[in-house]
């Protein structure tokens, strides 16, 4: 069975469709990228998936069971976590506090008490590398500093299925390359899925993902193992835009 | 006989309505552009309530003379409260604007009653009375409703037919395609808001045609709320909704006042008021963007 | 246990307050009434900010609570006073007063709570108003005219323990109620449902993808804010003054006061409302003096400075400045 199923899933804003007739699978512990340019529709599919949104059509199942109408606080204790574009951490809470409450409303809450899910929120602030800041307020850090504490608050919830929405948007390459390294070790150790939203970064793609889904215009053009992916001229075009007329380059 | 009584009934809440959606048009444009609610709305009605008294009884002016005047200081009160804070409070979390507005309605309510003392007063504007089909109105209310009409068919030409009303909606449409095309967006903030209070203070001469007594400092509280109602049934950004929402409010609120008192062992007076309430708690229920869909 | 003693330990400064006020009152001449209005503040204050300090929503109606928390304790007196019930009338008194303060939060909090911000704040403006009007136009409870029940009292207790509890223990109560808002204010700091609340404060989708279910701990708040409400007015309004009357118990002004307090003193704290109220009281009350009435104008402006340049208020302030220092501990 897989972790998550989406048949069919449309949603639409107005005239505008912003997700278009989408079925995907995703196994357990499967890393999956999603690439496509800016209103492809990524966003507003990991909204529908996580109940932000509610989808004007299609279904949506989480290990077997069907979620397409649940509202989104429903879903996060079945094991769906989500990190933001922009990050979003509880500016006034201290990054301890942040991640703790992850973990008192994820999967695990039910049976952790305060205490707890602050002791499991140290062990994840250690894992991201933010030992130093636990005490901090998250409003006060740096962009890429917030991006590790929504990781770490996602991963406090416990989840099964994990969507990082341009978790590397913005980063240098060396960046890039240990956020790679953590999205690895992170499945590793969680054993849970990743469904990762990269805009252009191939680097991440090609040493993270298995899979590879791109999208536009709110549509699934491609969904397929990395290796053809990378070799595909239609997911070259995305990335690269369309060469000019009658001029493909030699590769 | 009876027919004759509902149809009376029906003009003077048609009546009572217009003047009740000018009232909120202000309330709606600023919603509908800064996304702020006033909620010292009714305080500025007030305002203008006390300018056209203070005008009649010590001017000796026409109130129909203080309407451009209360305008003038709606519009100068808006610029003064954008500048000082507004702006400051657009983007940060929704609770400041609504203290900040909230706060400001108590500063003018106590300042008023500073000024003027907390006794009710009113002004006796005698012009007379028309028969119409139905029922008898006196010419004021006549003036008023026809006044606020009148206003609202500015505002509505203002908007479409000249280029600072286009250049408002854009804003509302898109702030920042409206940046990018030019529009000085912060200055139509500002005058979008000034505008709403230049409305609202308005709206408050054109309430004293209307009802000319009951004008003391705290008369506000309550309109605030009928203009909540309003609002919320014509839907709270359009200045248009609130207008019909206002024609619609006054048929209910005039209809429901005359049902309440044909009832025993009950004050109409104050049910009417507590019933208002209630319909605002169901239209919040079933739709709060409001009943009526205009753009 | 050491955990436990570490969490409740900003109580102290709390208790350790009302402890001191109270101590003032009761020893320095004439100055009871000063620490009762004192007193009133503190616990409005306490009991607003449950509610507007932790989700961050302002409930304009919120003196309703109170008001209808007068009628309860009203109601009972002036109906049961000679059923021979001694100190139990009053009990009952108060949890009329609690169950038609939490009744009537059920209600408002029904429609009002599904909705966001600025919506939530049109809703609540009404409440106190609305009921009011209810109260007067269906009359119920004496309708306009209130109840009045001096006798009723005096029948219960006698003439002269019934001044007494309306000049003394109904102030004391305050005090209690103080503390108790207080520790109902901490014991949900350190719970779950005081993470939930400051998560829907900052950012309330995220908390909901997160699984914090808004709703519902938005409601927690707004009954236990209202029962508070209830209880206050139940004690300061009816006990003390053995009459209520509509236009007095539903007046919106006294929720621009706890407005005030809570924000002076820093919204979302647990020293706050006490800071707020303390500074709030004592300066209405020397300015009764000077420029009597003047206290609303002088302080409206200063929210509106408060909202642009310290939201955090006073308390909130201090917060930062402390931080890291053994002091972050006990100032919360």
């Amino acid at each position: 069975m897989p972790l998550l199923r989406l048949e069919h899933v449309t949603k639409r804003f107005g005239g505008l469709v912003a997700v278009d007739d989408v079925s995907l699978e995703v196994k357990h512990g499967e890393i999956i990228a999603i690439v496509g340019p800016n209103g492809a529709g990524k966003t507003t599919l990991f909204n529908v998936i996580n109940g932000v949104f509610l989808s004007d059509g299609g279904k949506i199942y989480f290990e077997g069971k069907d979620i397409t109408n649940l509202p989104s606080y429903k879903r996060a204790p079945l094991g769906i976590g989500r990190t933001f574009q922009i990050p979003r951490p509880f500016g006034s809470a201290s990054v301890r506090e942040n991640v703790a409450i992850g973990g008192m409303f994820g999967t695990q809450g039910h049976r952790m008490n305060v205490d707890a899910c602050m002791e499991m929120a140290d062990r994840y602030i250690d894992l991201i590398g933010l030992k130093g800041h636990s005490g901090k307020p998250a409003g006060g850090l740096t962009p890429t500093e917030k991006k590790l504490v929504e990781i770490a608050r996602a991963l406090a919830m416990k989840p099964k299925l994990l969507l990082m929405d341009e978790a590397m948007a913005g980063m240098n390459p060396r960046d890039i390359d240990q956020m790679v390294e953590l999205i690895k070790q992170i499945r590793e150790t969680e054993k849970i899925a990743i469904v990762s939203m990269v805009e252009h970064i191939m680097r991440a793609v090609a040493g993270l993902a298995e899979r590879v889904m791109v999208m536009h215009q709110g549509a699934k053009l491609v969904d397929e193992p990395t290796k053809e992916a990378l070799s595909d001229p239609r997911v070259i075009e995305v990335y690269l835009g369309r060469p000019p007329e009658g001029n493909v380059a030699d590769r | 006989m009876v027919f004759d009584q509902l149809m009376g009934n029906l003009i003077q809440g048609l009546i009572l309505g217009g003047i009740y959606g000018m009232m909120t048009m202000g309330l709606s444009l600023i919603f509908g552009v800064l996304k702020v609610v006033n909620v010292g709305h009714g305080q500025f009605i007030m305002v203008g309530a006390f300018t056209t008294l203070w005008m009649f009884n010590s001017l000796h002016a026409s109130p129909i003379l203080a309407i451009p005047l209360a305008f003038l200081i709606g519009m100068l009160l808006g610029f003064i409260c954008y500048y000082s804070f507004v702006k400051k409070l657009l983007k940060g979390p929704e609770l400041a604007s609504l203290l900040a507005t909230f706060s400001v309605g108590v500063i003018l309510e106590e300042t008023v009653k500073l000024i003027f003392g907390s006794e009710f007063r009113g002004y006796n504007w005698a012009l007379g009375k028309i028969k119409i089909p139905f029922t008898v109105l006196p010419y004021t209310k006549l003036i008023a409703f026809f006044g606020s009409i009148l206003i609202a068919v500015l505002l509505y030409l203002w908007f479409n037919r000249t280029r600072a009303g286009t250049a408002l909606r854009s804003v509302v449409e898109d702030s920042e395609g409206a940046r990018v095309c030019g529009v000085n967006v912060d200055w139509q903030y500002a005058l979008s808001f000034s505008i709403g209070l230049g409305l609202t203070v308005a709206s408050g001469v054109l309430l004293t045609m209307f009802i000319p007594v009951g004008i003391n400092p705290q008369m506000g509280g309550q309109y605030t709320l009928k203009a909540f109602v309003i609002a919320v049934l014509g839907g709270l950004a359009s200045p248009y909704g609130a207008f019909f929402g206002g024609l619609v409010f006054g048929l209910i609120e005039n209809g429901s006042y005359t049902l309440f008192a044909l009832l025993p062992h009950v004050e109409p007076f104050a049910l009417t008021r507590f019933f208002s309430f209630v319909i605002l708690l169901v239209i919040l229920l079933i739709r709060p963007t409001g009943l009526i869909r205009t753009k | 246990m050491k955990n436990t003693l570490t969490k409740y330990l900003p109580l102290a400064p709390v208790l350790a307050g009302y402890l001191f006020l109270f101590l003032v009152g009761e020893n320095l001449e004439g100055k009871w009434q000063l620490i009762a209005m004192l007193a009133f503040y503190c616990a409005l204050g306490q009991a607003f900010n449950l509610f507007m300090g932790m989700t961050g929503y302002v409930d304009f109606g919120y003196v309703a609570f109170l008001g209808v928390g007068t009628y309860g304790m009203a109601i009972v007196i002036s109906r049961l006073s000679d059923k021979g019930l001694g100190l139990w009338l009053l009990v009952i008194g108060l949890l009329l007063a609690i169950v038609m303060a939490t009744l009537l939060s059920l209600a408002v909090g029904a429609v009002a709570l599904r909705l966001r911000g600025a919506y939530f704040a049109i809703a609540t403006i009404g409440v106190n108003e609305g009921f009011r009007y209810l109260i007067e136009g269906a009359r119920l409870w004496g309708g306009s005219e209130g109840i009045i029940f001096t006798a009723q009292l005096n029948e219960a207790f006698g003439r002269e323990f019934a001044n007494v509890l309306a000049t003394y223990w109904a102030d004391v109560a305050l005090f209690v109620i103080a503390a108790f808002s207080a520790f109902l204010t901490l014991f949900y700091m350190r719970s779950k449902i005081g993470y939930a609340l400051t998560a829907l404060r900052e950012d309330e989708d995220a908390a909901k993808v997160m699984g914090i279910n808004v709703t519902k701990f938005k409601i927690i708040a707004f009954i236990t804010s209202a029962s508070l409400a209830g209880m206050i007015g139940a004690v300061a309004w009816a006990l003390k003054l053995t009459y209520v009357f509509p236009p007095d118990v539903f007046e919106i002004h006294y929720t621009v006061e706890a407005i005030i307090i809570v924000l002076l003193g820093g919204a979302g704290t647990l020293l706050g409302p006490i800071v707020g109220g303390l500074i709030y009281g004592l300066s209405k009350y020397y300015l009764a003096v000077t420029l009597p009435g003047f206290q609303l104008l002088i302080f409206a402006p200063i929210i509106i400075i408060i909202i642009v340049l310290f939201p955090e208020g006073t308390v909130g302030v201090l917060k930062k400045r402390v931080q890291g220092t053994f002091l972050a501990k006990i100032i919360v």
